[in-house]
């Protein structure tokens, strides 16, 4: 009971779960209970996570964040179904062409995993609202498909001291980065300019590998394991399986983050 | 001098597996790239814009630090340097 009631203080009041896993929760997660825990597990219950984009990226990286035990999720997205979407977001279906992706997909996440809490947002991401979006989430999964988004959530989660892990895929090609606050290079230091174009062509496998690694990423942030992608862009390159590393560090002019000094003291498995 | 190059994403499937380069002393990045943008019209569009301006949003590292926009131009080169080429991907 001790244990329950550290992890309850060190939330600071960020989740609205968390806590004491159920007799069923420790049998349905029991697989991983035995590598990450039952702390583990219960720091994931404890857990609010952001889903920005409920399309490639986001599909995957929701169903095995949700399958894991995560406490709570947001998606946010405005889109709607469409036919062309099938090839890679695995959480809609033809049946849900013209449906809102935010609500397609918590429907299916909800049928795998009844006990989280799933919320829908249908809205774009602006700089007017991403703050508000965000609100006190303790990490954010960046899934979106465009960079001035992109940016906007870049700069609430710096405003708002949150952790962001980043993804994006064209092709064959894929990249992912995790953003902690005031401690890493941020996605402005680390592009400063958006590429350009507007729609990429995307192979279903390659959002589905690099929304699963966020996904990785997340629980490993989460639960406090392994070694995260911090001042590191994982680069994946699908055509020969190769995988390769740049190293990242701030920029001291970055327009988003360059007067910032120090971040909240964001540690890993109290987020 | 040799200079390796790291290509990656599009870069690598249209440059193609450069590892080396061979360029005069004293060349800088600009040299470089207009090296690589010589082997093909696919190549020259990817780095360079209409007006012939390396594209903003690629990412440059000499030696495995970022190169500012700012310094390109004025980066020279030396024997046995790592560049690194990265054009961002943002799809989701």
């Amino acid at each position: 009971m001790v244990k329950h009631l550290i992890i309850v203080c060190r939330t600071q009041g960020r989740f609205l779960t968390g806590g004491m896993l159920t007799d069923r929760e420790i049998h349905r997660y029991s697989r991983q209970i035995a590598f990450i825990g039952e702390e583990g597990q219960e720091r994931l219950k404890a857990a609010h996570v952001v889903l920005a984009g409920a399309g490639g990226l986001g599909c995957p990286a929701a169903i095995y964040l949700a399958v894991a035990g995560v406490g709570r999720l947001t998606i946010i997205d405005s889109d709607q179904v469409e036919m062309t979407n099938l090839n890679r977001q695995i959480l809609h279906w033809e049946q849900d062409i013209g449906r809102n992706k935010t609500v397609s997909a918590r429907e299916k996440l909800e049928a795998m995993n009844p006990d989280l809490i799933i919320e829908d947002v249908c809205e774009v991401i602006t700089g007017q609202n991403a703050s508000i979006l965000i609100g006190q989430a303790g990490l954010i999964i960046d899934a979106l498909d465009n960079f001035p988004a992109r940016y906007a959530l870049n700069l609430a989660a710096l405003e708002r001291g949150i952790p962001c892990i980043h993804g994006a895929v064209s092709g064959y090609d894929g990249h992912i980065t995790t953003v902690i606050p005031g401690e890493t290079a941020c996605l402005q230091c680390i592009f400063p300019d958006p590429p350009g174009g507007s729609e990429f062509p995307i192979m279903g496998t390659t959002a589905g590998i690099i929304g699963l690694m966020q996904a990785q990423e997340a629980i490993k942030f989460l639960t406090g394991g392994g070694t995260l992608l911090k001042n590191r862009l994982l680069i994946w390159d699908g055509r020969d399986s190769s995988v390769s590393f740049l190293d990242l560090e701030r920029d001291p002019e970055c327009r988003a983050c360059g007067g910032r000094t120090q971040g909240p003291g964001i540690k890993r498995g109290e987020s | 001098m040799k200079i390796t190059v790291r290509a990656f994403a599009r870069f690598r499937e249209v440059v193609g597996d450069v590892t080396a380069l061979d360029l005069p002393e004293g060349s800088g990045l600009p040299a470089l790239l207009a090296d690589l943008a010589s082997r093909s019209d696919e190549s020259r569009d990817l780095m360079f814009d209409e007006q012939g301006t390396i594209r903003e949003h690629i990412i440059f590292m000499v030696n495995r630090k970022r190169v500012a926009r700012s310094t390109l131009d004025t980066i020279i080169l030396a024997e046995g340097d790592e560049v690194a080429i990265y054009p961002p991907v943002a799809g989701g």
